[in-house]
């Protein structure tokens, strides 16, 4: 995974509408600060590099290349627990 | 000592419903879960009894429903089910024989909102897995998979395994593995209801479990990243109980088709049960306050030597229904535990039974 993958939720998991989890296969992963921000922005077409830059959008006060990097991390983590699919 | 709830205090609420929706099956497996006391289709509660139930659910913290059986196509108003469940904000599971299913009908099914759907396999030769589901169920399953395949939803396959089929688990693990499910379970029979009525022909030798496991650890390793494997080892194997349920009380609430709310699928098998039924009691209080939720909640019921062992917080005493039906005292320790003055009773059952001694009992 690299900042040009384009990252997606896999199959039967999606956000709660309410609360601050992501409900997936028996389970539930409750997100913390900015997980939600991210996960919500997957569609399945924007790279992470530009849905980083739409996150820069929203909080200019943050540095971009941490953003970015935070971005990455928080989704090879979810693609380890595998609930993120993505395209090369 | 963990006590009862105060009043005016609520507990953390279950974290799934399961929602037996009806007894009716096309399958008769040996190892049916279900009671052998079935209910009849006159007895199953309404549509809009189930809506009412998936509300009070949502609405007492409740995120998942499991959609079960019986088999759950056998309701007509299966979608509207389905619905009511999603718009209450549950995420919805449905486990299936997959007879009956048709894309045509998986896709009004999917529009209604289903997020996830189980298929269990019963064996990878078809004759064995059409004998231990009492019918020709195999070839009717493995064309529907990639039907599944095709649409938005998540996907897990079981491997339902026993004695006669876990010499097979490789190529049973590489069938799954050719048919692409989002996740796959190898799940060990569990000897409640039929499967316990079937106990001598489906408990796998000792032998047999320690060959799987090295092939249920490998097959991790080479899945990781593409198919997320979950394997449930046979606890009668095992040194210390499970943590059943995930506790007594603690994660999960059953409906059975007639409204019963039970702490899971074998209670019934308990003396002095008495379950409140969704038809009269809201989902609210009966996992706050029923007597039957409350019964092995906390420690205050265990033996001394469970109350004092800090396994408790893991295994939470392990399973009732198991200490009933083998020790024929609820309150005794899992005999499962090394610790159990019962536990030389689990060598016993270990011990395989010469097959010309076993006859098959279906579940109706």
């Amino acid at each position: 995974m690299n900042i040009d993958s384009v990252p997606r939720l896999s199959p039967g998991c999606r956000l709660h509408p309410a609360g601050d989890a992501l409900l997936i296969p028996e389970g539930a992963l409750n997100l913390k600060g900015p997980a939600r921000e991210v996960l919500a922005r997957l569609d399945g077409k924007r790279s992470i590099s530009e849905i980083a830059a739409d996150l820069l959008a929203e909080y200019p006060a943050a540095p971009p290349e941490v953003i970015q990097q935070d971005v990455l991390t928080l989704l090879e983590r979810m693609q380890q627990r595998g609930v993120i699919r993505y395209d090369p | 000592m963990t006590a009862s709830p105060q009043p005016g205090k609520l507990l953390p609420p279950p974290f799934s419903l399961i929602a037996e929706l009806t007894h009716r099956c096309p399958l008769h497996c040996l190892y049916c879960s279900n009671p052998i006391e079935m209910q009849r289709a006159e007895e199953e509660l309404s549509t809009e009894d189930w809506i009412r139930v998936f509300r009070q659910a949502a609405q007492l913290g409740i995120l998942h429903v499991h959609f079960t059986g019986g088999e759950p196509l056998a309701r007509k108003d299966l979608p509207e089910l389905i619905q009511a469940a999603r718009d209450a904000g549950l995420y919805v599971n449905m486990i299936t024989s997959g007879v009956g299913l048709t894309e045509a009908r998986l896709s009004s099914l999917v529009e209604a909102g289903l997020d996830h759907l189980q298929l269990s396999l019963q064996d990878i030769e078809e004759v064995t897995a059409n004998h231990v589901a009492g019918t020709r169920a195999h070839e009717i399953k493995l064309a529907l998979i990639p039907i599944i395949k095709r649409f938005p939803i998540g996907f897990t396959m079981n491997l339902v395994v026993h004695r006669l089929n876990l010499d097979r688990l490789e190529e049973f693990i590489a069938l799954a593995e050719t048919l692409g499910p989002d996740r796959l379970e190898i799940a060990h029979v569990q000897y409640y209801g039929w499967a316990l009525k079937n106990r001598d022909l489906l408990m796998p030798t000792e032998e047999q479990v320690r060959r799987s496991i090295p092939i249920v650890e490998a097959a991790k390793k080479r899945l990781a990243g593409r198919i997320h494997l979950e394997a449930v080892v046979p606890d009668y194997f095992g040194s210390y109980p499970k943590p059943c349920m995930g506790g007594w009380g603690k994660q999960a609430m059953l409906i059975d088709p007639s409204g019963q709310a039970l702490p899971c699928h074998a209670a019934a098998v308990i003396p002095d049960m008495h379950f409140q039924n969704v038809r009269t009691d809201n989902l609210s209080s009966i996992w706050n306050f029923s007597s039957a939720f409350q019964r092995f909640r906390g420690d205050a019921w265990m033996p001394d030597d469970c109350r004092s062992c800090e396994r408790k917080e893991l295994d939470f005493g392990g399973c009732r229904c198991q200490a009933m039906l083998l020790t024929n005292d609820p309150n005794a320790m899992d005999p499962v535990c090394k610790h159990s003055p019962q536990h030389a009773l689990m060598e016993e059952l270990r011990q395989p039974v010469a097959s010309s001694q076993m006859f098959p009992i279906w579940r109706k």
